[in-house]
């Protein structure tokens, strides 16, 4: 019998780590370890479960003494400030795991960023390519520690020549089932805007971000890339189809208020679960690797994904069963439109394999 | 019914023809008079020239309306007042029966197309009195040449002492499907419903707003244009003209020139300087407009869609020139704009703005209210800031815009942008051509309010 080939996914108990991790046990040709502190919070059939933190020092010799071909790094803790926590979990966790499979031979890892790390700015291009200067946010714990992490990347491709380090940024990820900062602020009774400004926003599917992952473990993809839906939508348009109404605020005054609750003592609930400048200016990534060279696409479009979380959540009013969405006659009919694009998608690229071995 | 006006047996718009009988019938004491309706909505009292049916004040309005070809209607407004041109086009021009077969049959794919695009639409019942209280309610919405061209018609329907049902359908019809359009835009922007490019170009909105720089671009400055072969109906191409007037109007009556005067109409998308993004509502109307933020990323990726791209390479030390320093132009940045012509292929296409400068009159800047402000640059004008908004108002000055003989740049290939010698040479020369432009508009023109 073959030997299957050993992938370890961290960060199990969170959400990410879970669904990735079942994800990855749906393929017949992969043993899936996890790897957290913690046990995973649902029973995950057939995962071999390690309770071990990625920081441990015995971490490289686990790697070596299974065999470990991929690491899918998933461990990752918001954070709405930099802080001790974030600092620790986060980088040191990213920077020991990294260390440890270049120790162990390790021959890929996969990480997922945000494309939130390029910082939302006046003087961004439309269309941010991957080598785009990392500016973040000076301000957000989780953004800082994204940043960071794809920084030590980058110096350790240099130092790992032969890993295949792939690291995929998204956009606002959003789905029925995630917690993001998006979906938290589509969830709000209020959601107040910037007035007079409207910055364009890429979406993508909670499905397709797991898809991606698996995709990367799967396939050898090195590089950073930008995963995102198809179609580029206004601020404005998202939460349209969304269903939010936008509550605008003068830009000044949202600064200043968030200034205020930010030094005030008593412990708010934070107020907007985004930072302003991502509500400001635009971070679009650009897709033109994604296409081109990552051999995934994404199956929902931006106003699909937003549709279904719209009529999820609608519906999320009055009745807590999930079942009846069944019947959700428009979301059957993006169902529908999906799974045949997907089928031309596959129709598309066998002729493509096709013409190549031809040509071969 | 609303399939009687579809059916090309029962005549769609019977309008056309029939007024041209009623034309030299009189209709008051028995006295001949003019067909059109003046200014304040009466009939015209004035008898008709011979051998037509309007008098000599609205004969030449007649004739203005019969030069102006009726635009492709791309909605349902422009679709009445397609209707209602050519409904006044007949009327003077007297039609023979083969003109009226034309007409009704133009009509008919009219009325085809604004079936498909709602398919299942039938107006509520109708009857004259209705249509009445439904314009009279509605008068506000319409447009006024729409309002004043529907009531004109209906005027004469009425003095042709036979009421002319046909003619009351169709506006019955016409005006409900409006009134229901209307409707539907609101909705589907609330559900969000509607198409922007990548960009965030929202065509919806740019039409929205597009009367208001067309008032600014005819009447306000009456800006006059010339040179607009130079710019190819499709394709790509850089434009680089000189900017002025403290506030970026010249960047929207380029914008506006190309889009209502240009054959191809079209679309320029600017490339604007970073502070724009970092101000409400001109970031959000900026986008919109389908203009972008001047990277010089965003000028390729643009260029290579085959896009019209405009830049005005002064940036911020042209549009805050001082009065006294007026049509001189600053700096030509650091050539970004040679190099995404080189890399692109793109042709530039230079151009000159005259009497911009002279809407706002800069007197001095201030560094300091420039500090406190964020901005750029802080001018002080006989009227800014210290009459607050009013400062705002531009001058009604008299404008030009030339566009010049486009300079091939496809011959260097992409390599010559990074050759910086011939880069800077490059854009030197087009700033020599733009200046002396300029100069050739500014010996020709002979005062700055009246041309």
């Amino acid at each position: 019998m073959v030997r299957k080939r050993v992938v370890v996914v961290t960060g199990v108990s969170d959400y990410w780590g879970a669904r990735v991790a079942a994800q990855l046990l749906q393929q017949p040709d992969l043993h899936v370890i996890g790897v957290d502190k913690e046990p995973p919070k649902g029973p995950i059939q057939n995962l071999d479960y390690i309770q071990a933190d990625v920081r441990n020092p015995l971490l490289a010799e686990f790697l070596r003494s299974e065999e470990v071909d991929t690491v899918c790094h998933l461990v990752f803790a918001e954070s709405e400030r930099p802080g001790e926590t974030g600092f620790e979990t986060n980088i040191a966790g990213a920077m020991k795991l990294l260390g440890a499979c270049s120790e162990a031979d390790v021959r890929k890892v996969v990480l997922k960023s945000s494309m939130m790390a390029y910082g939302a700015r006046a003087d961004n291009s439309a269309f941010l390519i991957e080598e785009s200067p990392l500016h973040g946010h000076p301000r957000s714990g989780t953004i800082r520690d994204l940043v960071e992490i794809e920084g030590f990347c980058n110096g350790f491709r240099g130092q790992a020549p032969n890993m295949v380090l792939t690291v995929l940024r998204f956009p606002s990820i959003v789905g029925p089932t995630t917690d993001t900062p998006l979906t938290r602020f589509l969830r709000e009774v209020w959601t107040p805007v910037l007035m007079g400004f409207d910055p364009m926003m890429q979406v993508i599917h909670e499905e397709d971000t797991i898809g991606a992952l698996v995709h990367a473990v799967q396939a050898d993809v090195p590089g950073v890339f930008n995963i995102a839906a198809e179609g580029v939508l206004p601020l404005s348009q998202l939460m349209a189809v969304a269903g939010k109404f936008p509550i605008p605020v003068f830009h000044l005054f949202a600064y200043w208020g968030s200034n205020l609750l930010e030094s005030s003592p008593m412990p708010v609930r934070r107020y907007l679960p985004l930072e302003l400048d991502y509500m400001r200016y635009s971070w679009v990534g650009d897709l033109a690797k994604m296409h081109e060279q990552f051999g995934y696409m994404p199956r929902y479009t931006a106003v699909e994904a937003l549709r279904e979380f719209a009529g999820q959540k609608r519906l999320s009013h009055y009745s807590p069963r999930k079942t009846v969405q069944a019947c959700d006659e428009e979301r059957l009919r993006d169902t529908i439109e999906r799974r045949r694009r997907a089928r031309e998608l596959e129709a598309q690229m066998m002729v493509n394999v096709e013409e190549a071995g031809r040509d071969a | 019914m609303p399939d009687d006006i579809a059916s090309p047996q029962t005549e769609p718009i019977p309008a056309p023809a029939a007024p041209v009988s009623a034309a030299n019938e009189p209709y008051e004491e028995g006295r001949v008079s003019c067909m059109a309706l003046t200014r304040a909505g009466q009939p015209c009292k004035n008898g008709p020239l011979p051998g037509s049916p309007y008098c000599r004040i609205h004969q030449t309005l007649a004739e203005e309306a019969n030069a102006e070809l009726p635009v492709e209607p791309q909605e349902q407004t422009s679709i009445v007042e397609t209707i209602a041109d050519e409904a006044s086009n007949a009327r003077t021009a007297a039609p023979d029966e083969g003109m009226r077969q034309q007409l009704a049959g133009e009509l008919d794919t009219l009325i085809q197309r604004v079936r498909a695009k709602t398919p299942g639409y039938a107006p509520p019942p109708f009857s004259p009195r209705r249509l009445l209280e439904l314009i009279k309610e509605n008068l506000d919405k319409l447009s006024p040449e729409i309002g004043l061209s529907m009531l004109e018609q209906l005027r004469r329907t009425i003095t042709n002492d036979v009421l002319n049902l046909e003619t009351w359908k169709g506006i019955w019809y016409l005006l409900n499907y409006s009134l229901q359009y209307q409707a539907g835009v609101l909705k589907r922007r609330m559900t969000g419903e509607y198409e922007v490019d990548p960009w965030g170009l929202d065509l919806e909105f740019l039409d929205t707003i597009k009367p208001f720089f067309e008032f600014l671009y005819k009447i306000y400055w009456r800006v006059q244009t010339s040179g607009l072969e130079n710019v190819p109906n499709a394709g790509r191409a850089l434009l680089v003209g000189n900017h002025s007037g403290q506030l970026p109007w010249d960047g929207t009556m380029v914008g506006t020139a190309l889009l209502t005067e240009h054959p191809a109409q079209r679309l320029v998308r600017s490339l604007y300087g970073t502070w724009f993004p970092t101000l409400p509502f001109f970031s959000e109307i900026f986008t919109k407009c389908g203009q972008v933020l001047g990277t010089v990323e965003n000028g390729i990726r643009l260029l290579e869609q085959d896009e019209l791209v405009a830049v005005y390479p002064e940036g911020y030390k042209g549009v805050g020139k001082l009065f006294s320093e007026r049509y001189k132009l600053a700096r030509f940045g650091r050539g970004g704009f040679v190099k995404m012509a080189l890399k692109t292929g793109a042709p530039i296409i230079p151009f000159a703005v005259v009497g911009a400068e002279e809407t706002y009159i800069s007197l001095g800047k201030s560094q300091t209210l420039a500090r406190l402000t964020g901005f750029p640059y802080f001018p002080i004008s006989p009227a800014f800031p210290w009459f607050g908004l009013l400062g705002f108002v531009p001058l009604p000055t008299q404008w030009y815009i030339d566009f010049g003989e486009p300079i091939a740049t496809d011959g260097y290939g992409p390599l010559a942008a990074e050759n910086p010698v011939f880069v800077s040479q490059l854009t030197d020369q087009v700033r020599n051509v733009v200046q002396d432009m300029v100069y050739e508009r500014l010996r020709k023109r002979r005062s700055v309010f009246f041309g």
